[in-house]
């Protein structure tokens, strides 16, 4: 039984919280929803960024839009009492990942440095993932997609652009993470200093509400927002650890 | 491939970082046979691709003027951001500024000039050479000119600023025109009217939403589409959590809940067209209670005796315990900040609105000073972005002067009055009397649709020019504009065009420049003669500006102290007066410009059409708001297709029901209703514009757009709507939180904050 007893190791290994302080960073994303003004400049700097793909009216209707980050929006109260709060959903590159243990063929995983990984071409499509996100912020790549010529000109050559059949969702920007510590190697530093990468949601952010960063470095302003009083997690009970942490919005929501 | 050599390439694509501008490597291309970048299937020796260039430009997508940088990869542009060093934009972009790249590589883009073949306006389209094309446009222009008969030329542009808006100055003058109009559905004049009466400035003011503790908005989107949305999101973002201790409060007062509104700590609904009501109760309120204490408060309590808070309840629907605790506020919270736009200016006493909330601003002292109302100081280049701005009215003058006969060339610029003006004006018609009607558009959109010869312009990443965004931060900015990529087609910089047909009209003498760049480096030389820099020579101070990507002074104005007691004595606001009775037509129309297509311009980019709103999360068309107790007594649900009735025409729609529009009040956004905008823009929508009445605001004549009634008769159809958004309540998730402590635990995140400094003079 050997095995078995390995596996339960490996998996409480897994499982342990606070695992993640033995990465080389810890990526995290702090969203001040006192800040967030919800005008949607986020979603359409990583369509941008990312190669997201217009997938028509059409595929839109049928809701396979692919907007790695978006713009919820909550009602709260009736008129003239009423007051509307916007949320930016996105990846919450969780720690204990539920979509991660149901990939039959460990297409996505976490990463030495605590993302939350997809590896395209080892993705079989089964759609799994998407179903056990509680955040649902997986999307499936239901058809191959066209870019009108000379649209794909503008296609982010850092970035692959993922094929039919296919699951994907937020990386954090990983390309950006990557040149800013092949950034930090070149220039003889070992780390990656606070500020010195930013996804692409974060940079275009007009208020300042999105903020990334290493949590494992304690001065980075990350840590502070983690720290900070009104720090919460969405759907804090399913104990998925996320790495995105959101800051309450400051007043009752309802008029 | 061609006869560049590797090391002319290496310069083409830049060596890395932040390059010196496209416009030397392309200076230095033009020496070749070729002009464009050439995709290299093989690349030259010793090239490494993957290298990013970044070229700090200009953003052209609506009128802020916020400075970005774009990131280009093997010559071809990939991403744009905010210029960090810019203090517009400060390294930030709104949606629609991530969407410049859909304009340079939008498939529909004009690719050449075209000439319509035959008599008559249904003749097709032909391609022609520029030459021809110049050589065409300038016999005729210089017909007129020579007869002393210039004036029959029109020049009608987008608005534009700093050295393009001269050089259109400058040619429309040699043409012997008067006629040179600047028409932006959206452009502020009301506002611009009323900072002139109030305060005698021509130019716009600086609101310090950054520095504010307390700001009153009556009706102006500032975060979505009201002037500078970067600024104003960068400014909230740090009033609300960007300083220890403080936390700025926002009060919104709009019939229908803007982007503003929702971020807003509380919106309020005042009926439509009383804002400026409200305001002077404000301030009625203010000086009775004895918060103002000025010399001239006997002229200011005799001309807010009429606008008691009792009787200014009334009028406005706002409780009067409501407008007392807003005045309070807004008097003892220092700074507070009231400003004012959107539909609220744009009322048939849209001047008398906007007069009325900025003089709450003199009224608690926020003028001249950090976080209250700033003046700018004169623009550095010429009269401004209100001198050559045409109202409603001159429109309806310059289509009546088509209708005679009187004008017989009229160039466009980039402006597409067909679709932003309503149907009532009749403009499609008298532009179909016009005997030549020239487009320098890069795209074929409604009025260029009419045009007989298409000369058509680069985009703004291709082209040089410079721009003065206005209003400021409260001192001088500017910046270059450069070319990011080489051209894509055989198009040219508006301003290259206008030399191009000078030259051709020998008008060498007054325009001598044989290219934008040369024209711009001359005009620069004024700048840098100001003497607000540390570069030595002018090369270096250009290079530094091209670097940088911006170029100011920090020297701020001095405020005037006190306004007029004539002003004082005229401060009042009439009962607004919409078009169509009451019974009728039992609602009010309030059209509101899109977050992401703004006035329609911005419908033919795939990303726009694919970008939720984000008040309703509705993508790809147009939908019309109703209140959800309207909704239900009418027995309409979302999808029910409505016809929405003006005393000049209709639209049909399907119903969104909104929780946040006043009951007698319906919503609709602009910039839907395409037919002649490309594959992404046609067939989508109605165009709200077209129904509007052609009232007028009273004292500049510019569109009352916002004063219209309409009624509503469901025609039994539906259509589902195409939307992101499920459930639209919380249902006990606490998806979003929420505390009661203002200021628990300092601030958060202002490291990527630029600070604006202001040296005092």
């Amino acid at each position: 039984m050997s095995f078995i007893n390995d596996f339960l190791a490996s998996w409480r290994e897994y499982r342990r919280p606070g695992y993640y302080e033995k990465f080389d960073y810890a990526w995290t994303m702090s969203i001040d929803l006192d800040r967030c003004t919800g005008c949607e400049a986020c979603v359409t700097a990583c369509q941008a960024e990312n190669n997201l793909p217009i997938v028509g009216e059409d595929e839109f209707a049928k809701g396979r839009e692919m907007q790695w980050i978006r713009i919820e929006r909550y009602w709260e109260g009736e008129y003239p009492n009423v007051k509307l709060g916007f949320i930016p959903m996105l990846c919450q590159h969780c720690d204990a990942a539920p979509c991660e243990t149901v990939c039959p063929v460990s297409a996505t995983y976490h990463n030495q440095d605590g993302l939350n990984a997809q590896i395209y071409n080892r993705c079989i499509g089964t759609r799994s993932c998407a179903v056990y996100c509680p955040y649902e912020v997986r999307y499936f790549n239901y058809n191959n997609h066209h870019w009108d010529a000379p649209l794909d000109e503008q296609l982010n050559p850092d970035v692959s652009v993922r094929e039919k059949g296919v699951m994907e969702k937020c990386t954090f920007c990983i390309q950006r993470i990557r040149q800013a510590k092949d950034q930090a190697k070149d220039d003889g530093r070992r780390r990656v200093r606070d500020g010195e990468v930013q996804p692409a949601c974060v940079q275009t952010c007009p208020a300042e509400a999105l903020v990334f960063g290493d949590r494992n470095d304690a001065e980075s302003q990350v840590s502070q927002s983690m720290n900070h009083p009104r720090a919460y997690h969405v759907l804090e009970e399913l104990n998925t650890d996320p790495s995105v942490v959101y800051l309450k919005k400051v007043g009752s929501n309802a008029g | 491939m061609s006869s560049i050599d590797r090391r002319d390439f290496l310069k083409l694509v830049g060596a890395g970082g932040v390059g010196t501008g496209a416009g030397f490597m392309l200076r230095e291309s033009i020496k070749h046979p070729t002009q464009h970048l050439i995709p290299y299937v093989i690349p030259p020796e010793e090239f490494s691709p993957g290298i990013a260039t970044w070229y700090n430009t200009v953003c052209s997508m609506c009128s802020a003027g916020c400075g970005i940088s774009v990131r280009t990869r093997e010559g071809r542009a990939k991403k744009i951001e905010g210029n960090p060093a810019h203090p517009v934009s400060q390294g930030r972009l709104c949606v629609r500024g991530q969407a410049g790249l859909h304009t340079l590589y939008n498939p529909d883009r004009l690719t050449g000039p075209l000439l319509r073949a035959g008599e008559g306006k249904p003749g097709e389209l032909i391609p022609i050479t520029w030459d021809e094309g110049i050589s065409q446009l300038a016999e005729r222009l210089n017909v007129l000119r020579d007869d002393g008969q210039g004036n029959r030329i029109c020049f009608l542009s987008k608005g534009v600023r700093g050295h393009l808006a001269e050089l259109f100055e400058l040619f429309v003058d040699q043409l012997g025109s008067s006629r040179l109009l600047h028409y932006d559905f959206a452009h502020p004049q009301t506002l611009y009217a009323a900072i002139d009466r109030l305060f005698g400035e021509t130019h716009l003011p600086y609101y310090d939403l950054k520095n504010t503790r307390f700001l009153l908005s009556f009706g102006a989107d500032y975060l979505g589409s009201w002037i500078s949305p970067v600024h104003h999101g960068l400014g909230f973002g740090h009033s609300r959590q960007g300083r220890d201790g403080i936390r700025g409060r926002f009060v919104q007062i709009e019939p229908r809940m803007s982007l503003s509104g929702a971020a807003a700590d509380e919106w309020i609904a005042a009926n439509p067209g009383t804002e400026g009501i409200l305001a002077l109760g404000i301030g009625n309120y203010i000086v009775s209670q004895g918060g103002y204490q000025g010399s001239d408060r006997e002229e200011w309590a005799a001309s807010l005796a009429a606008y008691s808070v009792e009787s200014v309840a009334t009028q406005t629907g706002v409780p009067a315990a409501t407008i007392a605790r807003l005045a309070e506020t807004f008097a003892d919270t220092q700074p507070s900040l009231a400003i004012g736009g959107g539909a609220a200016g744009n009322y048939s006493n849209g001047v008398d609105t906007l007069v009325a909330v900025n003089a709450l601003n003199y009224l608690v002292g926020n003028l001249g000073r950090e976080g209250g109302l700033v003046f700018n100081p004169e623009p550095v280049v010429g009269r401004g972005a209100n001198a050559s701005q045409a109202t409603y009215s001159t429109m309806l003058d310059l289509a009546q002067d088509a209708r005679q006969g009187e004008i017989e060339i009229l160039i466009l610029n980039q402006t597409n009055p067909v679709f932003t003006l309503p149907e009532a004006a009749e403009f499609r018609e008298a532009l179909a009397e016009i005997p030549l009607i020239v487009s320098l558009s890069s795209f074929m959109d409604e009025t260029t649709s009419m045009a007989d010869l298409i000369l058509p312009s680069h985009t703004y990443l291709e082209s040089w020019g410079d721009d003065f965004p206005e209003p400021g931060v409260g001192f001088s900015v500017g910046a270059i504009s450069q070319p990011v990529v080489s051209p894509l087609y055989d198009t040219r910089a508006t301003g290259d065009i206008i030399l191009g047909l000078a030259r051709e009209l020998g008008l060498t003498d007054a325009l001598p420049w044989s290219d934008m760049e040369e024209y711009l480096q001359e005009s620069w030389q004024g700048i840098y003669a100001r003497g607000s820099t540390e570069a030595e020579g002018f090369e270096a101070f250009w290079t530094d500006v091209l670097k940088a990507g911006v170029w100011g002074e920090t020297t701020r104005r001095v405020a005037p102290a006190s306004v007029n007691a004539s002003v004082i004595e005229s401060v009042g606001v009439e009962a607004p007066v919409f078009s169509g009775s009451s019974d009728n037509y039992p609602f009010i129309f309030h059209p509101y410009l899109s977050n992401t297509l703004n006035d329609g311009r911005d419908a033919n980019l795939p990303w726009m059409q694919e970008v939720p709103d984000p008040l309703t999360s509705v993508v790809y068309g147009s939908w019309v708001e109703l209140n959800p107790t309207t909704a239900s007594e009418m027995g309409l649900t979302e999808g029910d297709v409505v016809e929405v009735e003006s005393p000049h025409g209709k639209v049909a729609a399907p119903v969104y029901v909104y929780p946040a529009i006043m009951p007698n009040v319906i919503a609709m956004p602009i910039g839907q209703g395409h037919d002649e905008y490309g594959r992404y823009a046609n067939g989508r929508g109605v165009n709200p514009i077209q129904i509007l009445s052609p009232q007028m605001e009273s004292e500049t004549g510019g569109l009352a757009w916002a004063s219209t009634r309409v009624r509503l008769t469901p025609t039994g159809q539906r259509i589902d709507l195409v939307k992101t958004g499920g459930v639209s309540r919380d249902l006990g998730r606490e998806i979003i939180q929420t505390t009661e402590s203002d200021t628990d635990g300092g601030e958060t995140a202002s490291l990527h904050s630029i600070p604006i400094t202001v040296i005092p003079t």
